[in-house]
Formats: structure tokens, C-alpha cells, sequence
């Protein structure tokens, strides 16, 4: 790189952290807070049109059409506005991608195919300005997932507010990855060019691939575990990136699996099977042609944005729409994701409505945004409904959230209300102040 | 999947070429019973659409069907104008950046349209009915654009909007200066934005040179004396005459720039050679320079909401659509992209939620703006008696979140037809079962 586009790289950085250094965290600690006479949608159990929620110690205490304010508590009039469960978006990048284009400000994917050890954990950034952006519409949790070649390394799961990355954590290591190949496109009729005249299951060859390197991995545990015992048996040299599926291995740590075409779903069931492991499906583009299958196995699925294209002309224009509500119809449990691009993860839940759009059931695409994701992720003791006991991570908006129109008034997380301040707010409040000559 | 049934479900997307039954070209049209959003005039609830000839001949409630129109109820459903995408790279054959030279106006669009580009249907799915297709922004000056109403199923020629002006592509900024382009293929000149405005302005120069050599020729020719030989004329250079018809006026300039400071520039530029700036792309910087915009009296056609993918377009917010718009930059909102296409109306809803634009003056972000923009507003972009017959009707108002887009005509024409698609898919899948399950049977016996 030459001098002078480092000196701009430098410029840029030195930009983007004087940004993000412009807005603080909640107050650490806050009094009782009363929400009164909202519409609130507890995601489990009755909608109450005009209810109550008490909010103590980061803590949902209550919720009934009548709860009584604590002396010295803060009440919130809520009339006109609806409380939901903050929306969890199921895989992101957040705080691992600031500027797509600037490498500097990228710490998404790993070099080579295979690192199961690598920690998103270790790398985000608690202050990138996308979490700000981000929760405007209700997203008050992420999964934070590394990309890039077949095993990307480990997710973590944070709330999108906090001084520091042990902050915002709910769960340091949520999953494990797995990009799954993904089967070629076969040639058309129309298509110019030479075709392969015998088929060759490419697919299939790079799942052995995959099958091999964990068949290494659980050789080494297997030593490992022998030679801690056996002074005979000379123990394995330490190998993290083995080490890092041990846990993969004994089911307590679940692997998003990312796979797109239903012929590759299907080999990734038999390979699940195969391995005995906890997967959790990413993508399933064409997961509608093999719905009954995911349901029969039992896997979520974890869709993409819905922003999208179809995976195959042939699936006609609205198969990504189209596939979520038959996914959804075949009882699959669903979360939505907002995807690799951070900056764009307010969208969440104008993916959930183009998914109601083409016949998801309103309620089943609020659960795909709160209790789902908390389910899949083993943390519904804590997040993905309106009750007492659970974090008091919620907004108040104006209207239905999936609602391009309406507005996040109120939002909490871990009980504490969250400046719904950011970077559009800042150019937005300074610019429009600009005198009209 | 075998060849046999894939060409089964393809005649399901191509089944979208075949007009609504009753609907044949040139045939008269009644939309009954809608919520007509004219975009121009109030909304007419429970209204009806007349079309004739392709045109929209009547506008009202309760309007008699004319002999020989078929009906069509709209049963409450929302008809707007045609959305337009004045900023698209669809229904191009091959690459969209002519990367062999820096300066590449002789390239033109129209030579290499795609008719059968399959995002045409997406983008009529989407409600969209007329695009301005063009270069990418790999050249400061990139190559001319062209007009397409999206008329799926005709050749090139029958897609191109007669009668719009034309455009050429420029770009400013990270893409002509190649800066996320690193290590990726030769460098070249310019690196910075002052060499990018340097190489536009030293192209210039040269073709007023080679307009003075052209009429000193032409001089030369009218003082020859009888029985004189003509002297040779100049070498003419196609890339030069491109450009000296952007000087004459002759093409609406189409500027790709997010920078404020780079924009203010380029105005200047233009201004020094009299071009015809019609409209910024991008410009997500544009609401921090809106009096001078509105000066200028240039348009932005921008994203609502896209950013942070380049430095260039970290500056920004989502509020910035709406706030050109209220402080009276002609804006419009444009996809740039094949998927971003097929979703223009809730990309204008957003402008309602960030920065406070109202529903109508949404609206006119992917209709009548655009029009605007491309000199073709007397044509389509509302819905209005006299105007091309460009609708798209939804199943519920464009900005509702759950709409859907359930018919698209193009003068006149039905060229999307949802329900009509979701019987053929019926058709094709079952079409698809039915060796499927005789082999299941001779299994069996």
C-alpha cells in the first residue's frame, strides 16, 4: 500500500473513532421503572390492550392490567404506544464490519478454510456505530457471527448496548459454524459453452471433506483423553482448532449450519445425523421443496434477509417470501437474521414483513424475532418474552413493528432506557438546521 | 432436477409474457372499483381507471364501461403509476463498465440491450414499468444510457422509451479513482478526485479544439474559390463528436457522486461548459448542499436508506432523501441494483419514517420525480388522462408493510399478472408430480 493511501486509512480510522466516541452507554444503575397503560404484546401468553410493566433491578418484575408503582419509581405514560420482547437478530456482523470496502475496518473472515477456534468474541467492537443504527427499530440483541471458509469459528451473542464486549455478552461462545458446500447450478438447455457430460456429485465429495476433518478432530480428542489416562500413549501436540469442537462434539455447543439449495439441505440432514451434533440451519433458501423434511429432523432454521433474489430462476420471483411462510406452515421454528451487513441491520423486521406479506402468520413472525432465536440460542430464561423474571429488554413503538412507519419512542435493555441517539440522528439534527438561502 | 421438469417450472416465469386473458394488446381496459393514487391529483377512492389505445382516458367514480373494454375489478385493491427506476443496470448483455479506456462516451447502452434479462420480471413484479438502464461508474465518463419501458417478451428495440432525451453516464469519486480497487488489476490515472476532475475537464478542452478544427474546415470550404481543390477534412473521432454533442446540450448528464465538496464542483465545471446536469446518482451528501442544488437546479436520484459500504457513503443518514426533498431538491429514489428494484415502494415508505416525508410526496420519490428526471413526465410517472397507461396495482397501499404487488401494465398491456403466475406455477408443479408418481406406480406393479 503506498504512503498516502496509508496516511488515508489513518484518516478514516482516526474519523470513525471520534464517532463512536460521541455517545455514552446507559447510566449503570436506574430506579423502578413503571410503563403504564401500554398495549402490550408479551409474545407468550394474551396481547393486554392497556397494561402495565414494572421494570427493577435490569429485571422484569411485573406485568398484569394493574401493577402498582413502587415509591420513588419513574412512570412511563404509554398510552398509544405497544411493548414488545426487543427483537433478536439471529446472525450478523455487527461490530465485526464497519466499512464494507475499508479492510481496516473488517475483522469478519479468517484466511484459509478451516478455524473452528477463532472467537467473534475476541474481535467486536462494542462501539462501532451500526449497534446504535442497528436497535432503532427494536433489535436489542444480535448473534455476532465470523464468516468465511468451511468452519468460520464461534459466534457470540450480545445485547446491542454496553461499555465493553464482557458487557454486552450474553453468551461468549453462542454457536459454532459450518459453511456447507453448496451445489453448482446445472447446466441449462440455452447455456453456450461445452457441458460435463457425466455428473459428477461435487457436493458430496466436499461434505467428505468436512466428514474427515472431524473424524481427525474426534481422533485427537479420543487420544487426548486415552493418554491422560494411559502414561503409554503419547498425547497429541495441542491442536485449537480440535480443541475448539470438542464441545461441538459433546452437544453442548450448537453449529449453524449455512446451506442454501434443497438438495444440499438434504445432505446436510444426513449429515447431521451422522454426526450427532446440534445444528441449527442458516439460509435454506429452497427449504420450502424439503419442508417436512427439516420439520421431521427437528432443525430451526435461521433465514437470511429477505432482500433478496430467488436462489434459482426457476423458483419463480417470489420464492424467498414464499419460502419462509411454507416453512413457516410446515411448523418449522423459524428465527430472521438481518445478515452480513451491519449497516443495513435495522431492516430486521421489514424482512419479517415480507414474509407476512406472502402468508406467515403476524404472530408467527413476531416469535421468529424474540422467543425463537431465544430458544435456539439457550437463553429463553432470559430473553424472547414480556414476563417476570426475564432481562428487561423491550421497546415501546408507535405501531406494529414490522411497520416501515412506525417509531422505536422507548427502548431498554438489561432495564436500563437506551439513548436512541446515533449517527443519522447527529447529521440528521445538525443538517437540517442549515439556514435556507 | 431433470431437464424435463425444470423446463416445467421455467414455462411458469415465462408464463408472464402471455397477456391477461381479455387483456391482448391494443385492447381497451376498464379497472373497476380501486383506490386510484394519481400521484399529480388527489387519491380517488373506489375510483376507476379507463385505458384506450394504451392510454389512460378516464379518471373517476363510476365511470360507464366503454363498448368492447374488458373489466377488470380491482375489489379495492391500490392502483399507482408505474414505478420508475431512473438509475438501473439490468437488461444489459455482459459487463456495465467499459474498463479498457478512461473516457468511453462512444459506448452506448442501447447496443447491448437484454430483453431477456429475467429481472425484468422481478422488476415488473415489483411494480416497475420504466427504467434508465446505463454504464457502471468505472469511468469519469462512462458511455451513454437509454430509456426502457419494460415491455417483457418484445425484442430490444420495442423495450426502448421513444422520445426520452438522452443521457450519459459520469462518475466522480472512489470509483473512478479505483481506491477499493487496489491490487486489483493495472493502476491507472487518476488516483485522486482533482486528477478525475482534471481528466473531464482536459477531454473537454480537446473537443473544443477538435470543434475549432471542424469549422475552420467548414470555413475553409465556403471561402474556396472556383476550380479549387476542397482541402481533406479532419479525422472525425467518434468518441470526440459524443462529446461535442455534450457540449451542444444534446445528452442530460448523468453525474455518479456522493461528496458534497465533489459535487459543488462538478456544478462549477458544468456551468464553465454549459452542460446540461440533469441529475447527481447517488449523492448521499446531497442534504448538506441543498441550496446550492436548488440553485443549480439539479436533481439527486438517491438511495433511501443504503450506506457505510465505502467511505463515500458513510456521511450520510436516511433522513437525507426527505430532506433534500422538503427544502426543494427534485429527488428521487432509485435502486441500482436488481433486487433493490423490486422493492421501491417500501424504500419510499422509509422516507415517510426517517426525515418526515409525507405519504404523497413519498410517493413522487419513484414516480414523478424520476419522470422528471429523465424528461419524460408528459409520458408516465402519474396517473393522469392523456398519460401512457403505466400502472401497478397492490393488494394493499404501497407503503402498508404486507402489500403485495399484484399487476403491472405497460401501456395499456398486462406484462405482470400474480394471479395468473400462481395458476401456471399450480399447473407446472403438478405437471411435475405426475411422472414422478407414474414411476411410483410401475414400482409398485
Amino acid at each position: 500500500m503506498s504512503g498516502g493511501a496509508t496516511m488515508k486509512t489513518s484518516i478514516v480510522i482516526a474519523a470513525l473513532a471520534a464517532l463512536t466516541a460521541l455517545w455514552t452507554p446507559a447510566a449503570e444503575t436506574t430506579g423502578p421503572v413503571l410503563i403504564r397503560g401500554a398495549r402490550i404484546v408479551p409474545v407468550e401468553g394474551p396481547v393486554l390492550e392497556s397494561g402495565d410493566l414494572l421494570i427493577e433491578n435490569g429485571k422484569i418484575t411485573a406485568v398484569g392490567p394493574s401493577v402498582k408503582a413502587p415509591e420513588g419509581a419513574r412512570v412511563i405514560e404509554a398510552s398509544g404506544l405497544t411493548a414488545y420482547p426487543g427483537f433478536i437478530d439471529a446472525y450478523t456482523q455487527y461490530g465485526l464490519v464497519e466499512i464494507g470496502a475499508i479492510a481496516a475496518t473488517v475483522d469478519s473472515s479468517e484466511m484459509g478454510k478451516e478455524n473452528p477456534e477463532v472467537r467473534a468474541a475476541w474481535a467486536i467492537n462494542p462501539h462501532s456505530v451500526h449497534f446504535r443504527t442497528g436497535r432503532i427499530c427494536g433489535t436489542t440483541a444480535a448473534l455476532v457471527a465470523p464468516a468465511g471458509g468451511t468452519f468460520p469459528g464461534i459466534s457470540a451473542l450480545v445485547k446491542m448496548e454496553g461499555w465493553s464486549f464482557p458487557e454486552m455478552a450474553v453468551k461468549e461462545e453462542a454457536t459454532s459454524l459450518i459453511n456447507f458446500p453448496m451445489s453448482p447450478r446445472p447446466p441449462t438447455a440455452e447455456q453456450v459453452g461445452p457441458k460435463p457430460t457425466t455428473e459428477i456429485d461435487v457436493t458430496s465429495k466436499l461434505v467428505e471433506k468436512i466428514k474427515e476433518y472431524l473424524s481427525e478432530a474426534r481422533h485427537y480428542l479420543a487420544l487426548k483423553k486415552e493418554a491422560a489416562s494411559n502414561p503409554a500413549v503419547k498425547a497429541p501436540d495441542h491442536n485449537p482448532k480440535y480443541e475448539a469442537l470438542a464441545p461441538v462434539f459433546e452437544g453442548t455447543l450448537p453449529v449453524i449450519l449455512s446451506v442454501e439449495k434443497a438438495k444440499d439441505i438434504e445432505l446436510a440432514l444426513k449429515f447431521i445425523k451422522e454426526e450427532k451434533i446440534k445444528a441449527v440451519f442458516r439460509g435454506c433458501a429452497q427449504g420450502y421443496k424439503v419442508a417436512d423434511k427439516i420439520k421431521a429432523a427437528g432443525i430451526p432454521v435461521i433465514v437470511g434477509d429477505l432482500y433478496r433474489d430467488p436462489s434459482e430462476p426457476e423458483d419463480g420471483y417470489d420464492a424467498p417470501f414464499r419460502n419462509v411462510a411454507e416453512l413457516s406452515k410446515a411448523g418449522v421454528t423459524l428465527c430472521f437474521s438481518s445478515g452480513t451487513n451491519p449497516s443495513t441491520g435495522k431492516d430486521l423486521p421489514y424482512h419479517a414483513a415480507r414474509a407476512v406479506a406472502f402468508g406467515m402468520s403476524h404472530e408467527d413472525a413476531v416469535k421468529a424475532l424474540t422467543i425463537n432465536p431465544a430458544r435456539v440460542f439457550g437463553i429463553d430464561d432470559r430473553l424472547g418474552t414480556l414476563a417476570p423474571g426475564k432481562d428487561a429488554d423491550l421497546f415501546l413503538t408507535t405501531g406494529d413493528p414490522l411497520d416501515l412507519r412506525s417509531e422505536v419512542k422507548h427502548m431498554f435493555i438489561s432495564g436500563r432506557e437506551i439513548d436512541l441517539g446515533n449517527w443519522w440522528k447527529d447529521l440528521y439534527d445538525k443538517w437540517k438546521s442549515r439556514p435556507l438561502k | 432436477m431433470k431437464q424435463p421438469e425444470r423446463l416445467l417450472i421455467l414455462a411458469a416465469v415465462l408464463v408472464l409474457a402471455r397477456p391477461y386473458p381479455g387483456a391482448a394488446e391494443g385492447k381497451d381496459l376498464h379497472l373497476k372499483n380501486g383506490n386510484i393514487i394519481t400521484v399529480t391529483g388527489e387519491t380517488v377512492k373506489g375510483g376507476d381507471l379507463v385505458i384506450r389505445g394504451g392510454k389512460i382516458t378516464g379518471i373517476g367514480k363510476n365511470i360507464q364501461t366503454p363498448a368492447g373494454a374488458a373489466v377488470v375489478d380491482l375489489a379495492g385493491r391500490w392502483a399507482m403509476p408505474g414505478i420508475i427506476d431512473s438509475h438501473s443496470h439490468i437488461a444489459i448483455e455482459g459487463s456495465v463498465n467499459e474498463m479498457g479506456d478512461l473516457m468511453t462516451p462512444e459506448v452506448d447502452i442501447r447496443d447491448v440491450i437484454n430483453p431477456e434479462d429475467i429481472y425484468i420480471v422481478y422488476a415488473l413484479a415489483g411494480g416497475v414499468t420504466t427504467i434508465h438502464t446505463m454504464h457502471g461508474s468505472g469511468n469519469p465518463i462512462g458511455g451513454r444510457g437509454i430509456v426502457l419501458k419494460l415491455r417483457w417478451g418484445k425484442s430490444a428495440e420495442e423495450m426502448i422509451f421513444r422520445g426520452a432525451p438522452l443521457t450519459i453516464k459520469w462518475a466522480l469519486g472512489e470509483n473512478p479513482k479505483r481506491s477499493n480497487a487496489l491490487g486489483m488489476g493495472p493502476s491507472r490515472y487518476p488516483r485522486t478526485r482533482m486528477g478525475v476532475e482534471a481528466a473531464i475537464r482536459l477531454e473537454f478542452e480537446k473537443t473544443k479544439d477538435y470543434l475549432n478544427t471542424w469549422a475552420q474546415h467548414e470555413n475553409r470550404l465556403k471561402a474556396l474559390k472556383k476550380g479549387e481543390p476542397p482541402p481533406l477534412p479532419p479525422r472525425k473521432d467518434l468518441r470526440l463528436e459524443v462529446l461535442a454533442d455534450i457540449l451542444k446540450g444534446k445528452y442530460w448528464v448523468r453525474c455518479h457522486a456522493y461528496q458534497s465538496e465533489e459535487m459543488l464542483s462538478i456544478m462549477r465545471l458544468c456551468d464553465e461548459y454549459g452542460l446540461k446536469l440533469a441529475c447527481f446518482e447517488h449523492g448521499l451528501e446531497g442534504y448538506r448542499i441543498t441550496n446550492e442544488l436548488v440553485r443549480y437546479g439539479v436533481a439527486v436520484s438517491s438511495f433511501a436508506d443504503f450506506w457505510a459500504y465505502k467511505w463515500e457513503a458513510y456521511n450520510t443518514m436516511p433522513h437525507s432523501a426527505a430532506l433534500m426533498a422538503q427544502r426543494g431538491v427534485l429527488t428521487a429514489l432509485n435502486s441500482d441494483d436488481a433486487e433493490r428494484m423490486r422493492r421501491l415502494f417500501h424504500e419510499a415508505a422509509k422516507t415517510v419514517r426517517f426525515g418526515g416525508l409525507s405519504e404523497a410526496e413519498a410517493l413522487k420519490t419513484i414516480t414523478i420525480n424520476p419522470a422528471i428526471i429523465l424528461g419524460i413526465a408528459d409520458r408516465t410517472g402519474s396517473l393522469e388522462v392523456g398519460k401512457d397507461a403505466d400502472i401497478a396495482v397492490f393488494n394493499r397501499h404501497p407503503f402498508d408493510p404486507y402489500t403485495v404487488c399484484e399487476m403491472t401494465l405497460v401501456d395499456g398491456e398486462i406484462f405482470f399478472d400474480r394471479a395468473g403466475y400462481l395458476e401456471a406455477r399450480k399447473k407446472a408443479e403438478e405437471e411435475k408430480k405426475k411422472p414422478e408418481e407414474e414411476a411410483g406406480k410401475e414400482k409398485r406393479s
